[in-house]
């Protein structure tokens, strides 16, 4: 079961948190659809780890992103974030525009990060294999862009974690696509490239095979700019893999992060209820 | 009441099976296939002498507008159109709606070159500074949608500050930082042009417009009976902030087609007005609504999801001039039938601005020429009188009064 909770940061800000499970700690950064009560794969986690999922600013009120204007404010958020969780040594996971997020963070704050695991990460461009241009597809082909199937998981469509009200639905995926919109619009492209000789955590990268948002081909580009990574192109996948082939993803993250999980302690009396 | 004859330069030479074969006439729209600059010359020119030929027919203003790769619009730049115009017009005011702010680093060679065309035209500019389509900025230009609206706003402060202070301040904004805000020249109106600024539906901009006393202009291809529910916000906030009902203080657009009777009409308009809707317009909706471009207090109200349903509708339907005459979309007819609409507008929408599409589509020269002499001599007379008991503050007050001519061809030979 995850609980939800609400954490203070300096300045007045606030963070809201889902978190559950029991075991080492991992954080997850969710992608473009968002943080639900019901994610299959944070509650996948939470159960063979104690998982922290930060939601992520401007998802619920775009008036969260005023003061953060780059990435460069995005990693300070989230330093701002663990150090009011009391984390150290974390295992950083994160899918789409989120891992996107943790391998900026990792490169900000080499030190501070044990491990990274990247999904079908934005952050790099190649002209000859370009990053489809995901706010440019036409509406109803969005779902065939980012799924393999061509549709929305039913996993991902419990009522439960969707407004009733059409126009509030609407308001949240405007929000959801603002906010990653203002750090991949209209390439995205900030310079992780430079950055990522930085990152020095053990890192995994994980692309589907038939990602059409990002061509697996960027498994490489990852690889090859951050020193201790490794690759998996996982097949019958697309941009949604973790979504898409679960069983086949934990499998890699259970032999990648091991007990290294166990290394990462957090101090859960610094958390701020 | 005052009349106002807009170009929007559409290109004359989609094919037939336009929206069959392409996505979308704007962002993707190879200029390869489709635009012929030796073409394109012609329909320059062409476009040129009939926004002239409007000033001689007794229209108030000609505007021209900003619009980027797209064969719905061939004006990147309106300021080049406008000066083109300058020239060649002596009393028409120039209505250039306008310069989409947000996309200009500094924002201040907006306030040049509408200084430049305040100065070259003596007196007779209004400036509309739009946010610009979706297409335009986040598409064309690579505008951040997110923060489009705020830096737009910037913008347009910086501008207003700079004509108003005429000596050098520095400005240091979130998106332009300034050491020296000095341009030259500086406009003739005091203390700057008319602010004209052009909106779809957003909310925020009622506001904004009012309180910095702009005029609010609704520019809607739906006709006037779709565009109240936009106009009757727009009152309403006037209302709410305490500011003047003056109906010179908004602007809507309306295609018009004039003739001896509604036969004639179709005769005339009915394939220029089809070529605009199922051809100019058509735009993939994605296209239209970049995340963040439509403010969350926008989608709350409701108010932008009617133009999405439009352009959505209109992909898949062909659209036929029996649905633009039944639902109001073109006011076409009898001078008398025009006249009664337009009343009809003005007590309905209260807005004394009017902006008129004589042209549309591929209209020939001589249809468009027929059009614009007839509703300046047979609609115009009978309209004039309405709201003449306001005072039109958003209108150049005294262009001058002798303004220079051209020197004549031979002697500048000489």
């Amino acid at each position: 079961m995850l609980t939800s909770e609400s954490v203070a940061l300096p300045g007045g800000r606030t963070s809201r948190v889902l978190r559950g499970g029991i075991g080492p700690t991992v954080v997850w950064l969710h992608g473009p659809h968002g943080l639900r009560g019901h994610d299959p794969v944070v509650a996948e986690l939470a159960r063979r780890y104690s998982v922290i999922a930060p939601l992520s600013p401007g998802f619920a009120d775009l008036a969260e992103l005023d003061d953060i204007d780059s990435v460069h404010d995005l990693a300070l958020h989230y330093d701002a974030l663990f150090d009011a969780l009391g984390l150290q040594a974390i295992t950083l996971l994160g899918h789409s525009f989120g891992a996107m997020v943790a391998a900026e963070y990792a490169a900000h704050y080499p030190r501070r990060v044990a491990k990274l695991v990247l999904m079908s990460p934005f952050g790099l461009w190649r002209d000859d294999h370009p990053v489809a241009d995901f706010f440019g597809v036409p509406y109803m082909t969005f779902d065939k862009l980012v799924w393999k199937s061509g549709k929305v998981s039913p996993e991902m469509s419990d009522p439960a974690d969707e407004p009733n009200d059409p126009i509030e639905k609407q308001v949240a995926v405007a929000q959801a696509l603002t906010t990653v919109a203002k750090f991949i619009w209209p390439i995205p492209d900030r310079g992780l490239r430079r950055r990522l000789p930085r990152v020095t955590a053990p890192t995994l990268v994980i692309f589907g095979a038939d990602d059409a948002v990002i061509p697996p081909i960027y498994a490489d580009e990852f690889a090859a700019a951050i020193r201790h990574a490794r690759k998996a192109v996982i097949a019958d996948a697309a941009h949604m893999v973790p979504y898409e082939q679960r069983a086949e993803v934990f499998t890699l993250l259970d032999a990648f992060l091991g007990d290294a999980g166990a290394r990462s302690s957090a101090a859960m009396t610094g958390a701020h209820g | 009441m005052k009349f106002h004859w807009f170009h929007l330069m559409p290109y004359p030479y989609l094919p037939d099976n336009f929206k069959q074969k392409h996505r979308s006439v704007w962002v993707d729209l190879p200029a390869a296939d489709i635009y012929d600059p030796i073409k394109g010359h012609q329909v320059y020119n062409d476009y040129l002498d009939q926004l002239e030929f409007a000033e001689r027919a007794g229209f108030d203003g000609i505007c021209v507008n900003e619009h980027h790769q797209n064969g719905y619009g061939l004006m990147p730049s309106p300021n080049l159109m406008a000066a083109a115009l300058a020239r060649r017009t002596s009393k028409a005011k120039l209505v250039v709606l306008g310069n989409s702010v947000a996309l200009y680093d500094p924002a201040i060679r907006v306030a040049e070159e509408m200084a430049m065309l305040d100065v070259l035209s003596g007196g007779r500019l209004v400036s509309g500074f739009p946010v610009g389509t979706g297409m335009d900025t986040a598409f064309c230009y690579g505008a951040n949608p997110a923060t489009l609206r705020d830096k737009y706003r910037e913008g347009v402060e910086l501008i207003v500050k700079a004509w108003k202070t005429r000596r050098p301040f520095a400005f240091n904004g979130k998106y332009t930082k300034l050491r020296y805000v000095n341009p030259w020249p500086v406009p003739i109106q005091t203390p700057h042009p008319p602010i004209w600024i052009p909106g779809g539906g957003s909310i925020e901009t009622w506001e904004w417009c009012v309180k910095n006393d702009f005029l609010y202009a609704y520019l809607s291809y739906w006709g006037y009976e779709s565009g109240r529910p936009v106009i009757d916000g727009f009152w309403e906030t006037v209302s709410r902030l305490g500011g003047e009902i003056n109906p010179y203080r908004a602007g809507f657009l309306q295609f018009v087609g004039v003739a001896e009777n509604d036969a004639e009409a179709e005769r005339l308009y009915a394939e220029p007005a089809e070529y605009f809707y199922n051809r100019c317009f058509h735009i993939s909706p994605e296209f239209y609504n970049p995340p963040g471009y439509a403010s969350i207090a926008t989608i709350r109200k409701g108010v932008n999801s009617q133009v999405v349903k439009a352009s959505q509708h209109l992909r898949t339907a062909s659209v036929k001039w029996k649905h633009l005459i039944d639902d109001g979309v073109i006011i076409a007819g009898s001078p008398q039938t025009i006249v009664d609409r337009l009343n009809d507008m003005a007590d309905k929408l209260n807005v004394g601005h009017v902006l008129l599409l004589c042209h549309f589509g591929n209209m020939k020269n001589d249809t468009v020429y027929y059009n614009t002499t007839r509703f300046a001599r047979e609609v115009i007379p009978k309209l004039r009188h309405r709201f003449s008991e306001y005072e039109d503050r958003w209108w150049p007050k005294s262009p001058l009064t002798d303004v220079q001519k051209p020197a004549a061809l031979s002697t500048a030979a000489e």
